[in-house]
């Protein structure tokens, strides 16, 4: 229970601080503090999706059903931060570069993110039998996870995009933030982690009593 | 049951390196100055050659040069509108439009800005 009531302090604090303490950022001015959320937000989904993965593997080796629930629950979390990550990189490029959506590879490649764990789930409600569908699911969330990498890594340092690719890490994987932008940055990650994590426990839950009432 | 898993396998691949293709191709929007002279409207990207910017307040027009990052193709462009205003510090330009006679006349113009998050002082 505590540690729920520090996150709920926690997060409040970020978006307190968020929206006053760093200084506006040089040339983006005060749209550069969507910067704690949207990076936090597209770091959950790739975490999300890997739980997904991780869980997937291990319904393949133990073929016990929680796991293949425990992979849904977190794809479908996944897809639902991707969503925000798109929403508010979306925001964002209107603000910095002067669009809502060009197609540029970084939000083409989430598009296709999107489309990917979108047909994840159009699979999961198409095969009724509960083993086969588990044992598919699994095995597509574990082709899915491979993309990942690429579509979210990968791509926007490739291909010429408008998206920074240096805002966080350089090429040599140095910090590139400093001052209050890293004080709030890293503490934005952790909390949305860790309510992610929340979110996935809660979920469980509620699974597990619709099964139990079923 | 193991060449069942094989030709799995090389099916899931062979999709797999055909989709990485096929997505390669369709990633970018940006098509090379010497595409967008075919015509069409297209998305192009480069870098301000510097000194080649000019803008008319009275008409709004903004015209400036692009190079691509090559360094060796160039366009000018034709912009109706008024001028973004982070344009001098652009690392990077996107234009929208189409080529016509000899320029790229853009409607939309997108800029690419060193995004550096520092929690220096503030500039006031």
């Amino acid at each position: 229970m505590l540690w729920k009531i520090l996150l709920f302090v926690v997060m409040t604090l970020i978006i307190i601080f968020a929206n006053l303490w760093p200084p506006p950022q040089e040339k983006l001015g005060e749209v550069s503090r969507i910067f704690y959320f949207h990076v936090p937000v597209a770091w959950v989904s790739v975490v999300a999706f890997l739980v997904a993965m991780i869980n997937s593997v291990q319904y393949l080796r133990t073929k016990n059903l929680q796991y293949d629930t425990n992979s849904a629950i977190s794809s479908r979390i996944g897809l639902l931060f991707a969503f925000l990550a798109t929403v508010t990189g979306s925001l964002f490029a209107k603000a910095a570069w002067g669009s809502y959506w060009n197609w540029d590879p970084r939000e083409t490649s989430l598009f296709v993110l999107l489309l990917i764990y979108g047909a994840y789930l159009a699979l999961r409600s198409a095969v009724p039998e509960e083993s086969k569908k588990a044992a598919l699911s699994a095995v597509y969330s574990i082709l899915a996870f491979v993309t990942v990498p690429f579509l979210v890594f990968v791509v926007p340092r490739v291909f010429k995009s408008l998206h920074p690719t240096d805002s966080i890490v350089d090429k040599s994987m140095k910090i590139q933030m400093s001052g209050q932008v890293s004080s709030l940055f890293f503490p934005s990650l952790a909390a949305f982690t860790v309510l992610f994590f929340w979110m996935y426990h809660l979920e469980q839950k509620v699974e597990m009593k619709s099964k139990k009432e079923a | 049951m193991k060449p069942k898993y094989i030709i799995a396998a090389i099916v899931v691949i062979v999709f797999l390196v055909f989709g990485a293709f096929s997505l390669k191709k369709s990633l970018t929007p940006y098509v090379s100055f010497a595409q967008a002279q075919k015509g069409g409207t297209v998305q192009i990207i480069g870098k301000l050659v510097s000194g080649t910017d000019y803008y008319d307040t009275q008409t709004q027009k903004l015209a400036f040069t692009l190079i691509d990052d090559q360094g060796h193709g160039q366009m000018k462009i034709l912009y109706n509108g008024v001028k973004p205003g982070n344009f001098e510090q652009a690392t990077e330009i996107v234009a929208i439009g189409k080529y016509q006679n000899g320029t790229f006349e853009a409607d939309q113009l997108l800029v690419k800005c060193p995004s550096k998050y520092q929690g220096l002082e503030q500039p006031k």
